[in-house]
């Protein structure tokens, strides 16, 4: 069967768009007692040189 | 721009810091390994298994008023940490860590989806932030103590089951040393106003998986101004299935099309089918049809809507339907 090639850009998404983790609309949001932004370093410290135990 | 010999000389060899780096870990690690601190790390990793923090006597004795092993544990952390980086300055506290010079945070123990965290939040510096207008309603539990320190924070309830808005109403708590503050951060979110000094927490955080997106809801009205997704799992599989598809990788459908119909959460899923299908028109065209038949999955009405638009485009599909 010849099966058509689907663009992405053609697919919709969800009604309501979900961000990234982390993402926020607020930056006064981050004084917010929340995880967050430690979780996210840590995309960064894994391709750090320096050798952790965590 | 002046720079100390020393550490120019470790451009053409990083010796010196890879060993101080080693003997602070040492260092670190040798009191992590000591009995009482190797019961709290088991105690975090069976916390993050699943029970209530009852359940984990040693992790919850943290959180109890009637107890003070929180402060004898950042002294003893605090001492061993800042003693291994006094005698090797290279070395970097061998812990996830994060500073902007107003918040401070350092992960002392983290296992799935649960970490525990020692906080320093500068006076000076959040008072120079700009007045918050957003609260968020993130699925996780949140257990805090005080260990120093004296602020004012605002605690902001959303009563609506509505997601796309909420009911919201504030009220105001003073922390003091020994403050301890339990929440369920889906339904009430918590912002420090005000700090005098420094105000130093215990935090311990258990995310929920299941529990859907991270939402974000303006103080004003109540309104829903962002979504953002609940785990960093969600967004790794997501950044990984965007980078495959640019890539063209026809070979990573298989993986995202159980994806596409595992139990994961309905943003990454809904992902994983567009990816698909942009990859190999059979293979995705298929999970979709998979979703779009099951009727208690909440992806189906999306999905069976998209089923039938794009049989009206390419009818030949409706042969794989």
């Amino acid at each position: 069967m010849n099966l058509p090639k689907i663009d992405i850009a053609s697919l919709p998404d969800l009604d309501t768009l979900t961000g990234l983790f982390g993402s926020l609309v607020d930056v006064a949001r981050v004084q917010s007692s929340d995880d967050t932004i430690v979780f996210l370093i840590t995309f960064l410290y894994e391709i750090d040189p320096t050798r952790g135990i965590l | 721009m002046i720079i100390h010999p020393q550490l120019r000389a470790l451009r053409d060899d990083d010796t010196p810091q890879r060993a101080a780096q080693d003997a602070t870990v040492d260092q670190v690690m040798a009191w992590r390994n000591q009995s009482h601190v190797a019961k709290l790390l088991d105690a975090v990793r069976a916390f993050a298994a699943g029970g209530d923090l009852a359940d984990h006597q040693v992790l919850a004795r943290l959180f109890d008023a009637g107890s003070d092993d929180a402060e004898a544990l950042a002294r003893e952390l605090i001492g061993v940490t800042a003693s291994a980086l006094a005698e090797n300055w290279l070395g970097h506290a061998p812990f996830r860590h994060f500073t902007d010079d107003t918040i401070s945070t350092l992960q002392l123990a983290r296992s799935g989806s649960v970490t525990l965290s020692l906080v320093a939040i500068d006076g000076a510096g959040l008072a120079k932030r700009p007045p918050a207008t957003t609260a968020d309603s993130s699925p996780s539990q949140v257990w805090e103590r005080v260990l120093a320190g004296h602020a004012r924070a605002v605690t902001i309830d959303r009563c609506s089951t509505r997601p796309d808005r909420a009911d919201l109403s504030a009220s105001t708590l003073s922390l003091t040393p020994g403050s301890i503050v339990v929440r369920d951060a889906r339904s009430h979110h918590m912002r420090l106003e005000s700090v005098d000094g420094c105000l130093v927490l215990l935090r311990l955080q258990r995310r929920l998986p299941e529990a859907g997106p991270t939402r974000e809801y303006a103080l004003a009205d109540g309104a829903m101004v962002h979504q953002a997704a609940g785990t960093p799992q969600d967004s790794r599989t997501e950044l990984m299935m965007a980078l495959l598809g640019r890539m063209g990788r026809p070979d990573a459908a298989p993986a995202m099309a159980v994806i596409a119909c595992d139990k994961g959460g309905k943003v990454v899923r809904w992902q994983a089918l567009r990816e698909c299908l942009s990859l190999d028109t059979a293979a995705g065209f298929s999970a979709l049809c998979e979703v779009a038949r099951r009727e208690e999955d909440e992806l189906a009405p999306a999905a069976g809507a998209l089923r039938s638009q794009l049989i009206e485009a390419y009818p030949q599909l409706k042969e794989l339907a």
